[in-house]
């Protein structure tokens, strides 16, 4: 067949992908982290930027190796990453300040 | 051993262009849905922020609503593991292994689903909580709203494991299977901050 594509799938298709159930078990481990994190009492303006620093590296694994973003066309990494600046900001902003 | 029901077939490039087109939808879909989340995010911080500064009655997770709402967060990303499994057996041809791993997605969405509704019922009935005081206002919105991205979620998990079973998808084909997987981790992705945002940093 000749206008017949590889096997489906999108760039970096072969490259090898991180192991998700290692990105799995840092993401357990991190939430763990978060839990703990909040037993010592420590002073708002010190622990709620710790929290969401751990948060948002959560979620940037999560879209770089869930989503594939790591592997993607570079396209949807800025379709997503441009809302995801504001909301980051947002947040940061109304939590801390 | 190939666990396919069919022999995989490549598909046309007017059906794999297509496939691109139906992924940069979704795309387009999430950072829109990110947009609608961190408006909902920031109206829950500012309505506690509000409530501090005005002496209004505000709530604290308790260890039990913590223990439980760690334990739907861990549900929640074991759900998220569960979809990417799926996804890298489809690759392989490995259609029983999908289907497999997307009944334990829906299983694991539709047990956060009932962690949730415990914890409603604990806030409302034992609590006294109610829409109408500024928590309820800010929580049941937000995490209401989630959860429903969760109950969609399910059900897409349940059509898409329909799907599977009528031997539709191969390593050839699995866009469908890869866009419902886009949408199961961006709910996962904004658990992860309002986890953080509602109950840590309370």
């Amino acid at each position: 067949m000749a206008n017949a594509p590889a096997p489906h799938d999108h760039a970096g298709a072969h490259r090898r992908h991180t192991n998700p159930v290692l990105v799995f078990g840092i993401l357990t481990i991190a939430t763990i982290l978060e839990v703990v994190v909040t037993l010592f009492h420590l002073p708002q303006n010190v622990i709620v930027p710790i929290l969401l620093a751990i948060a948002f590296v959560k979620a940037g694994l999560v879209a770089a190796y869930y989503m594939h973003l790591r592997y993607e066309k570079w396209i949807y990494t800025a379709i997503f990453i441009t809302p995801a600046l504001f909301a980051v900001f947002l947040i940061f902003t109304l939590a801390v300040g | 051993m190939s666990q396919t029901t069919f022999a995989p077939r490549p598909i046309s490039a007017e059906a794999a262009h297509a496939n691109e087109n139906r992924k940069f939808g979704m795309w387009l879909f999430l950072s829109s849905e990110l947009l609608i989340f961190a408006g909902l995010i920031g109206a829950f911080v500012l309505t506690r922020r509000n409530a501090f500064q005005n002496g209004l009655e505000w709530w604290e997770p308790n260890a039990f609503s913590l223990a439980l709402v760690s334990i739907n967060t861990f549900i929640l990303l074991a759900s998220s593991l569960m979809v990417v499994l799926g996804i890298e057996a489809i690759r392989v041809d490995h259609l029983r292994k999908l289907q497999r791993y997307l009944i334990l997605t829906a299983i694991l969405g539709a047990m956060f689903l009932g962690g949730q509704a415990i914890e409603y019922s604990l806030l409302i009935f034992e609590e006294g909580h109610s829409f109408a005081d500024p928590f309820g206002t800010a929580f049941f919105t937000l995490t209401g709203i989630h959860g429903l991205h969760v109950f969609v979620g399910v059900l897409w998990c349940l059509m898409t494991l329909l799907v599977a079973r009528r031997g539709t998808f191969s390593s050839y084909n699995y866009t469908t299977v890869e866009i419902f997987g886009l949408y199961w981790h961006f709910v996962d992705l904004i658990w992860v901050i309002i986890f953080t945002v509602v109950y840590l940093t309370n």
